[in-house]
């Protein structure tokens, strides 16, 4: 009996994608309405999604099947930016959509679930596959796991995976306890912690531009790297997340996962090949080599901000601490800027600058490797000073990849100038980028864990931000400490200047 | 217009235009009030595309298939349009294509060259294409003129190319196109846009297969017929050569038809045998599957030029799957 499709054809034929049903509990939520459904939806509209297919939205309201598919519907037209909104695709996608009631307190509930999914499997053949996506508060994140473990929905007649959306725990601690509690109920490797900036196309354009090339490798290192920019820059403040906000704070929102998922795919070393374990090994291994600090050195290298309230394009703008359901007295951070060190042979003593901010001038990820300038100036004075080379991967927005280098002006004389190399992921290959969830939502229905983080990397990355977190928690800040609307407060340039060095403004 | 044109007056003409667009460029930068020094034209090359084709085509569609394909595929086009008559002649003219990528400041072109060439002229193509090909970066060939593929300078335009791209429904012998394609094959990687069409129906056949059940009975498939009408011999060869290959990996021993029927539209698929029944086809804008008992429809409209040419350019290099499928197709009786 073959166990292989003999009708496969990788060069042309999309990435196979096995028959399942997704099971969303939240399914009523921001983050399904904004995010998953839509990321499905354009699956189905690229023909993705294999025929026996299925979404089960779970959620406390009561609502039929018929009401479910009609507010995910209206999710879709509204939150699909790219996609157009086509009758048949829909109608073809809505009849594998199911929706029941419940709660995850409710062990009954997980029983009616067991009911649903052969119902939905028998009706849609999703071959007895499911991924249960859990898009719910975290604390529910234990409870959701447990109870699909009690019903027996852990293990079946095909695979099953769990995907768990950020944070994983607030701290080293707890986010340990919540590895222990999943892996009671499911294996390490069918658990998919997912970090939506690992899905994003240029994140994953470092590997292939790293390791797909042999001209840059030799020069990534301290030998010609002076330092490395990694900034996530927000224009907004906390749209009504204030509350949620309050408790965590740009450090363990954005640094502990985001950032330093990003900083490790920069600087890990080669993995053997392209699978799953080994890319994630040198990922875990690069965070595992960041220089824990000791309090005094967290006084010198980091510097937490708060914005305060400023006037922006003729408008008044709120500080945090006037943002609805936020204490007048928060010490939460809305800035933070960390210099890590990274404590292995190719890069030791080379400053990673890590900053995030909400209310800065502009949104923007990108990443911008410093090389060291040339070691002799002989063009004379007036070449002297002009900036160094520099290497921009822009994450967002324009996905792409600049080198900026010192070229002769034409014309008599040698006079340098600065020019740019650029790639930019939208112009070089026109074709449209598929978004992170879209990305990272078929890597985990086909069993792709590349772009996930798994729990040594959660931990190792609490290892480096909890003893920040702990001092910053232990201080008094004098806290608005930049207006809404700049690029942070002076202390973050005054940390980089103790170095010689300067921020981008990207 | 002479029979002689060089190659270096093609490049500099070239040169000329991107620095009369950065110029413009940079002028409008200034009359918007905006700086003009880090922003400029970007220009954009991941291959060389020659496209040959019959003067007597349209060149409105044909230029708007090149312009839809050069923001996926950057390239330098070169355009070689072929009228059989007249004296032994040359022209040509530069041109660049531009676009404004969505939401995004900088303009990105890709440039085009146009040669017009009589058949007595078409030996003096290759020297004078050669050069001017993008260093370092492959080469496409894209014969739209199915009389050519059978010209003996045909060859030695296909010489220079890293990839050849046909048409074979357009040749007027599904088998003999089949077995000239197959000779091409054996110097230079080649693509056939009869192939290309098919992707959708082999990925819903392959897509069948991915369920278990249906796997595990596909050895017991006895007859393979595939039934075509009009132009689709050539497509219906390949369906043929494709399935049995793949049925008797899997230790099928079929039984394989390949017949004209003028009940058929385009072309049928059938597979029948021990616990499996599977028919493929086209009902206008959709492709059906019928397995056993369920039904299964998508929306496909019949694809053009543009559509399967982005297929072709995204493979760079030999096809395996497709080279197995001409030389099988190739030897059906």
């Amino acid at each position: 009996m073959p166990t292989e499709n003999p009708f496969q054809d990788p060069l042309r034929f999309e990435r196979r994608v096995p028959e399942c049903a997704v099971v969303i509990f939240g399914a009523t939520g921001d983050l399904t309405r904004r995010k998953l459904m839509p990321a499905l939806y354009r699956l189905a509209y690229d023909r993705r999604l294999s025929a026996g297919f299925a979404i089960v939205g779970i959620s406390r309201r009561p609502l039929s099947d018929d009401a479910f598919r009609d507010q995910m519907r209206e999710a879709v037209q509204q939150f699909s930016e790219d996609t157009p909104f086509d009758e048949g695709v829909w109608r073809a996608f809505a009849a594998g959509l199911f929706y029941m009631s419940g709660d995850i307190g409710d062990g009954g509930m997980f029983e009616r679930l067991a009911r649903k999914l052969a119902e939905v499997e028998a009706a849609r053949h999703t071959g007895g596959n499911a991924l249960f996506y859990l898009a719910i508060q975290p604390s529910q994140y234990a409870p959701a796991a447990l109870g699909l473990g009690a019903a027996g929905l852990a293990k079946g007649n095909g695979w099953r995976r769990l995907v768990v959306e950020k944070p994983f725990g607030h701290d080293l601690a707890s986010s340990r306890q919540l590895s222990d509690e999943l892996h009671r109920v499911f294996p390490e490797s069918e658990v998919y912690r997912i970090d939506h900036y690992l899905g994003k196309e240029t994140v994953q354009n470092i590997l292939a531009f790293r390791f797909g090339n042999g001209i840059f490798e030799p020069l990534w290192n301290r030998r010609y790297i002076d330092h490395v920019q990694i900034t996530a820059a927000e224009s907004i403040g906390v749209e009504g997340r204030g509350s949620y906000y309050q408790e965590a704070g740009a450090l363990a929102d954005m640094i502990q996962n985001h950032l330093l998922q990003v900083m490790a795919t920069m600087a890990m070393e080669p993995s053997a090949g392209f699978t799953a374990d080994a890319v994630r090994d040198e990922r875990a291994k690069l965070l595992r080599s960041i220089k824990p600090m000791t309090p005094d050195e967290i006084r010198c290298n980091t510097v937490p901000g708060q914005y305060g309230p400023a006037r922006i394009g003729g408008e008044d703008v709120p500080g945090f601490r006037q943002e609805p359901g936020v204490d007048a007295q928060s010490q939460t951070d809305t800035y933070a800027a960390v210099t890590f060190f990274v404590e292995n042979w190719r890069w030791a003593g080379v400053p990673f600058y890590v900053r995030t901010g909400k209310r800065l001038p502009k949104r923007v990820t990108e990443i911008a490797i410093q090389f060291r300038r040339a070691p002799l100036a002989i063009f004379g004075k007036e070449n002297t000073g002009l900036p160094p080379d520099l290497l921009i991967v822009r994450i967002q927005p324009e996905e792409g990849i600049s080198l900026k280098f010192l070229a002769k002006r034409p014309g008599a004389g040698m006079h340098l100038r600065p020019v740019s190399m650029d790639f930019n992921y939208g112009t070089s290959f026109g074709e449209r980028s598929p978004s992170a969830y879209e990305t990272l939502l078929l890597d985990a229905i086909i069993g792709d864990a590349t772009l996930y983080t798994r729990q040594d990397m959660v931990e190792a990355s609490w290892a480096a931000v909890e003893p920040i977190q702990d001092v910053w928690r232990n201080t008094a800040w004098n806290f608005p400490n930049y207006a809404a609307g700049t690029w942070g407060p002076p202390e973050a340039d005054a940390m980089l200047a103790r170095n010689g060095h300067v921020w981008r403004k990207p | 217009m002479g029979a002689a044109l060089s190659p270096e007056k093609v490049l500099r003409d070239l040169a000329a235009l991107w620095t009369s667009m950065a110029k413009q460029q940079s002028r409008d930068r200034e009359a918007a009030g905006e700086p003009s020094a880090a922003d400029g034209v970007l220009r954009a090359c991941t291959m060389t595309l020659v496209v040959l084709a019959e003067e007597s085509e349209d060149p409105t569609a044909l230029g708007e298939t090149i312009a839809a394909l050069m923001p996926e595929h950057p390239a330098r086009a070169i355009l070689l349009r072929l009228h059989p008559d007249g004296p032994r002649a040359l022209s040509e003219r530069v041109y660049a294509q531009c676009w404004m990528p969505f939401g995004q400041r900088r303009q990105v072109c890709c440039e085009q060259v146009e040669i017009t060439a009589s058949d007595a002229a078409l030996g003096d193509l290759p020297p004078l294409v050669l050069p001017l090909t993008v260093s370092d970066l492959p080469v496409i060939l894209w014969c739209r003129a199915p009389r050519l593929t059978g010209m003996l300078e045909f060859g030695a335009m296909a010489g220079i190319a890293t990839r050849v791209v046909v048409d074979s429904s357009a040749m007027p012998d599904a088998a003999r196109a089949l077995r000239l394609l197959q000779d091409l094959a054996r110097n230079t990687p080649v693509g056939d846009l009869a192939w290309t069409g098919l992707t959708r129906w082999r990925a819903m056949l392959s897509q069948v297969f991915e369920n278990r059940e249906r796997l595990a009975r596909i050895a017991g498939v006895a007859r393979l017929r595939v039934a075509f009408s009009g132009t689709y011999e050539t497509a219906a060869r390949y369906l043929a050569a494709w399935i049995s290959d793949g049925l008797r990996a899997a230790g099928a021993k079929p039984q394989v038809t390949v017949e004209p029927d003028a009940q058929v539209s385009t072309v049928r698929v059938e597979l029948e045998g021990r616990g499996l029944r599977l028919a493929l086809w086209r009902d206008g804008q959709r492709l059906m599957a019928q397995v056993d008992d369920s039904s299964q429809c998508t929306h496909l409209p019949p694809p053009g030029d543009y559509i399967l040419m982005r297929e072709e350019l995204g493979i760079d290099g030999r096809d395996p799957v497709f080279e197995a499928a001409l030389a099988e197709a190739a030897g059906l009786g």
